[in-house]
């Protein structure tokens, strides 16, 4: 069936031979990136001064016997040289182990299962509100007018330049507090995800807003628009189908950058809001020098950000066709 | 060259305001930012005290005037190292041999694959906690960050028809760079540093949250923010003040940003 | 089948619902039984939920809902019976006898015997159990045997005094032998007791879900009824943010919150719905410590110019609105042994400057602070973020400007836990704040007796002033060891006498432990031991 549709229609052969490569670069630099991932974090991590055979042994200032310690280094490998260690640790990750938390006595895997869903849910509903909200404004105020214009992006930098954890808490005191509408922590169903989903995605808004904004002028502006325009198709037409098409292309570019901040956010925001989470985890587990965990979880966040670019340079080559042609 | 529109006015004193704070913060504010009034504490604004008081009794508008230096400092110097770093790979990966940029993409990818607050996190728990630190630790974590919008940008326009043309009509490598690349890369850069400001202040007030920031009692925006923030249900000027101010820093260089480059635009 | 038990379901709880309107709503305060309770706690959330493992406050406060120990004290101060019944010493006081409850089973059906306070006390001591306040707490235990059915021995290597104080806290509670037989990231999952509550989830930076343990039979002496527990649940959630867990509270998600800032005390008791405890820690008093073993605190006349240039009382007032009282002691004000001596802290910064000169430290620089052959006396004060709540922060930020003026230079370091040990453990520290909850006096043993500046193979140690007086150690082991109430009275009197007067340490306040909860929350109470809560008692009259 898949030949004869080949043998149909020879020119699409071509276009399609272009995605193999693409693809097998892509799995080699995944592969790469969270070897590399890994291999920075197990060397940085053990820099940080305190001992992991205390985390194991119920963290800091337990007053544990040398013999324990002797015992837990003898029983984790940690006496063995550093360099030991860390191929010890590749070993076991190629076959997919990722090792026990120190600190949590449970495995990593488990735990990144636990908590993954949680944040990737927040994540990703962050980053869709995020969008919608800058398209909104970056719409309206090019569109508007020139007062529009100026609310607009006072509005945008504001929101770009409000700190998460103060966002969070006037929006619990405002929403909870004062008015009594939403639950102040989180809660299970979508009421709970109100208010950290907007504490992520109001800040996040007002960047992709600006870019937006300064695509579609770019675009109202640019020769396309004008040979559009001399066609006689309506300014509404002209802006919905080529300068939206235009602000796109920045957006979708930095979806993956955005998806690293609403990551870096969750640290916060899951802590505000008492989400279980992997933000939280990893500021903990580093706090509790817990390698194996921190390890876990940087590789678990490096496979969903590379799932994510790589879904957004997908429509990154479906809305602009200039980079298919470019094979990198 | 055109008149001065109202808000560059505004931008323009608002900046100046700020500079004159950082260099010489006496001129505004006599006080002493460090000077506590145990006695004196968590007083609302009010003439004696504009912004009102802290958990100390600190003048809050006194420590905001001092501590302008450090917060613009930690805003301007991460920023530029964030920018600068991205500046160098961005354009080494946009512009170079195909390996080079394979290889600063991939070198990308792996920062990229760092959520930025882990970079920052790690980098000031192996170093400690100080403006120093979470300075640099702010300018390493968003490097990547502005270098993928760059490498992007780069992309684009060197698909653009005017470079090829600059191209087909012989023009070095370095002057395609430096006449057409970047000037058109510029205008996202302008918007991306100018937000950069506000934005890594903003960074470094989270991480003081945290508790991985500014030293006590140092008057920094961020560290009078995040100290606030205890008190945010009864006392709203501790955190309304410093808040204010640095959304105000960064709408400004936003706006001047902005003009600059309408200016460029239009020359 | 499915199809039928709907309706059924429903059926019955319209049941319910009517038989709720028919009866009148309870006037009077009569407890009622069943409800869950949403226990907010902004302690960290524990590692394991065994507290064998380790040993640190929110292990202890979670534990007392599912966990027993063997005695428990009264608002009084004395210890009273709880899964023992009886207690004796014997006369050279190498041994004592306790004999246990005869109809106590832990929740796994497991038998309360001898034997399973033998087991109890092995997992302790053995190294691999990781236990540090238990441990330290069974120093002199040399083993326990079964004098009979219902009588466990523990033998002793010296006297201990401590002993009833020590077996009172829950990291010495008695699990079943059968689950510690598990292995220990099993146990710490889900660690069985003879409580009136059970452990039945852990979901990890979530909450704990107890429910209640049916059979329950063991309340402590002092505990307000018998029989099994009122509440059909608990749901213990970790809330880190304390601006949203007070929040929560006042929106009713949770009922009640621990950890509550000194501001949001004050603006709770506006309100008719929240009800404040406040309930301080045993053991030491909140303090600042100076270490005594390098310059230039290792002149006293230094450490009194710091204590006497550091003015706590306006800080206190200024940042904990009347919730906190000030401490002239090294102990808890709930220690009935604690010796307080206010005219040895009085805020005197003349008297400061005179010490300073007096110890050479005669010149200022140009900032004004002191300086003696080119050195400046400079202190490092690593502050624990995880231990110090924002206003104890604010406090230290405070009595660094005001020591200022006598010509110190406070460095402050705000550290997380990891990097505040092991700044510690370097030594390099001259002053440091920490907490240590234990029952009774002997903790002035594990915190000045010069044992305590050794530290442990995990650089560990508790004696962070560096005390190291022979006088004091002899008092302390002797006051440890004696059982007359009189004489060790007195040996304790005459510790704390040359701590407090050889200014190795400022004393602050109690160990604050406030809790709020929702005025529909009844009964509930500080068990008086390590002043955790305990919701045996508690019903909700909602």
């Amino acid at each position: 069936m898949a030949a004869a549709l080949i043998g149909e229609a020879p020119p699409r052969t071509r276009k399609r031979r272009r995605w193999l490569p693409w693809l097998l670069l892509r799995l080699g630099g995944v592969v790469f990136v969270l070897w590399a991932v890994a291999t920075v974090t197990f060397f940085a991590i053990r820099l940080i001064p305190g001992d992991p055979a205390e985390a194991i042994l119920g963290g800091p200032g337990s007053q544990t016997s040398a013999a324990a310690l002797a015992q837990v280094r003898a029983a984790y490998g940690l006496d063995q040289p550093l360099f030991l260690q860390y191929l010890h640790y590749l070993g076991r990750l190629v076959v997919g182990d990722l090792g026990r938390s120190y600190a949590l006595h449970d495995s990593v895997i488990g735990v990144i299962a636990q908590n993954l869903g949680g944040t990737l849910l927040l994540a990703v509903v962050s980053l869709i509100a995020a969008s919608l909200i800058a398209l909104a404004l970056a719409a309206w105020s090019t569109r508007g007018g020139r007062a529009a214009a100026s609310i607009g992006s006072l509005l945008e930098v504001v929101a770009a330049a409000v700190p998460h954890f103060w966002l969070a808490i006037s929006l619990i005191l405002l929403f909870s507090s004062f008015l009594g509408w939403l639950p102040p922590v989180s809660v299970p169903g979508p009421l709970g995800l109100v208010l950290p989903v907007l504490t992520l995605a109001l800040p996040l808004s007002g960047f992709l807003g600006q870019v937006m904004r300064e695509s579609m002028l770019d675009a109202m502006a640019s020769p396309f628009v004008l040979s559009a325009r001399a066609r006689g198709e309506s300014e509404s037409e002209v802006f919905w189908l080529h300068a939206l098409r235009h602000a796109a292309i920045p957006a979708i570019g930095l979806a993956g950058w955005a998806f690293g901040t609403l990551i870096s956010g969750a640290v916060v925001v899951e802590t505000i809001f008492a989400r279980p989470g992997l933000g939280r985890s990893l500021l903990s587990a580093v706090q509790q020098r817990d390698v194996p965990l921190v390890i876990g979880v940087v590789i678990g966040v490096a496979l969903a950000y590379m799932l994510v670019t790589t879904l957004t340079d997908l429509a990154d080559r479906i809305v602009d066709p200039r980079l298919r042609e470019d094979a990198r | 060259m055109r008149r001065f529109r109202p808000v560059e006015v505004f931008a323009i004193v608002v900046i100046a305001l700020l500079v004159i704070a950082a260099v010489v913060p006496g001129a505004l504010a006599p006080g002493d930012p460090l000077a506590i009034h145990p006695l004196e504490s968590f007083r609302p604004p009010s003439f004696a005290h504009l912004f009102g008081t802290d958990e100390s009794g600190r003048d809050i508008y006194t420590r905001i005037v001092h501590g302008t230096g450090a917060s613009l400092l930690i805003g301007l110097t991460a920023t530029a190292i964030g920018v600068g770093l991205a500046l160098v790979f961005g354009l080494l990966a946009g512009l170079g041999p195909r390996w080079l940029d394979f290889g600063t993409t991939r070198f990308l990818e792996v920062l990229f694959a760092f959520p930025g607050l882990l970079l920052a996190l790690l980098f000031i728990v192996i170093y400690g906690p100080g403006v120093v630190t979470s300075t640099i630790a702010v300018g390493l974590a968003t490097a990547p960050g502005y270098a993928r919008i760059i490498r992007s940008q780069v992309l684009v326009v060197r698909r653009a028809p005017y470079l090829e043309a600059a191209t087909v009509l012989g023009r070095s490598r370095t002057s395609r760079i430096i006449h057409h690349l970047l000037p058109n890369v510029s205008g996202s850069l302008f918007v991306l540093v100018t937000l950069g400001i506000g934005q890594s202040i903003v960074w470094a007030s989270s991480l003081s949250y945290l508790g991985l920031g500014a030293v006590p009692p140092a008057a920094e925006w961020g560290a009078m923010l995040s100290a606030g923030r205890t008190y945010i249900t009864s006392f709203w000027w501790m955190t309304f003040f410093p808040g204010l101010f640095i959304v105000l820093s960064a709408v400004v260089a936003t706006m001047l940003g902005r003009s600059l480059q309408q200016r460029l635009r239009s020359s | 089948m499915k199809r039928i038990i709907t309706p059924l379901i429903a059926l019955a709880s319209i049941a319910l619902l009517l038989a709720g309107c028919s009866s009148p709503s309870p006037t009077s305060s009569a407890p009622v039984s069943g409800g869950t309770l949403v226990y907010a706690t902004g302690d960290a959330e524990p590692t394991c939920l065994d507290p064998h493992v380790g040993g640190n406050y929110p292990q202890a406060l979670v534990a007392t809902q599912y966990l027993e120990s063997l005695v428990s004290k009264n608002k009084a101060g004395d210890i009273i019976p709880w899964l023992a019944t009886k207690w004796s010493e014997s006369k050279n006081g190498l041994s004592w006898d306790f004999t246990l409850r005869s109809d106590v089973k832990f929740t796994d059906g497991t038998p309360l015997t001898p034997d399973a306070v033998a087991v109890n006390i092995a997992h302790l001591q053995d190294p691999a159990t990781g236990s540090s306040t238990g441990y330290l707490a069974l120093a002199k235990v040399t083993g326990v045997t079964s004098v009979d059915a219902h009588t466990a021995r523990i033998t002793l290597s010296a006297p201990d005094s401590a002993l009833l104080d020590s077996l009172s806290q829950p990291w010495l509670a008695i699990e079943s032998p059968t689950a510690l037989k598990r292995s220990q990231d099993v146990n710490c999952q889900s660690p069985v007791g003879t409580g009136p509550f059970v452990v039945k989830k852990w979901v990890r930076q979530q909450s704990i879900t107890l429910v209640r343990n049916n059979g329950y039979n063991s309340p402590p002496a002092d505990a307000a009824h018998r029989g099994k527990a009122y509440l059909a649940s608990i749901e213990w959630r970790f809330l880190p943010d304390s601006a949203s867990r007070y929040a929560a509270l006042q929106a009713g998600t949770v009922d009640v919150i621990d950890n509550v800032q000194p501001d949001t005390i004050v603006a709770a008791k506006g309100s008719k719905n929240i009800v404040h405890i406040d309930a301080p820690r045993p053991g030491a008093s909140n303090r600042i410590e100076l270490n005594s073993s390098i310059a230039p605190f290792d002149d006293q006349r230094v450490r009194e110019a710091f204590i006497r240039s550091a003015d706590v009382n306006s800080a206190i007032t200024s940042l904990f609105f009347g919730t906190a009282k000030r401490s002239y002691s090294a102990l808890s004000s709930i220690e009935a042994l604690g010796v307080s001596d206010p005219t040895l802290f009085g805020y005197d910064q003349k008297a400061a400057a005179k010490l300073l000169d007096a110890a050479g430290w005669t010149q200022r620089d140009a900032s004004g602070y002191r300086v003696k052959d080119g050195k400046r006396l400079e202190l490092e004060f690593p502050v624990s973020t995880n231990q110090s709540i924002p206003a104890e922060q604010s406090l230290f930020e405070q009595l660094q400007a005001t020591t200022k003026e006598a010509g110190f230079k406070v460095n402050l370091h705000p550290l997380d836990l990891s990097s505040w040990y092991a700044a510690l453990g370097k030594n390099q520290y001259n002053l440091v704040s920490a907490p240590y909850t234990k029952v009774g006096p002997d903790v002035l043993r594990i915190l000045f007796d010069s044992e305590g500046t050794k530290p442990a193979p995990s650089g560990y140690f508790a004696n962070h002033a560096q005390v190291k007086d022979p006088a004091l150690d002899t008092l302390l082991v002797t006051a440890s060891e004696v059982s007359d109430p009189a004489e060790r009275a007195s040996l304790y009197k005459q510790a704390q006498d040359i701590v407090l007067s050889g200014y190795y340490i400022l004393p602050l306040y109690d160990q604050q432990n406030h809790y709020l909860l929702r005025s529909a929350v009844k009964g509930l109470r500080a068990l008086p031991s390590v002043s955790t809560p305990t919701l045996y008692d508690t019903w909700l009259q909602r």
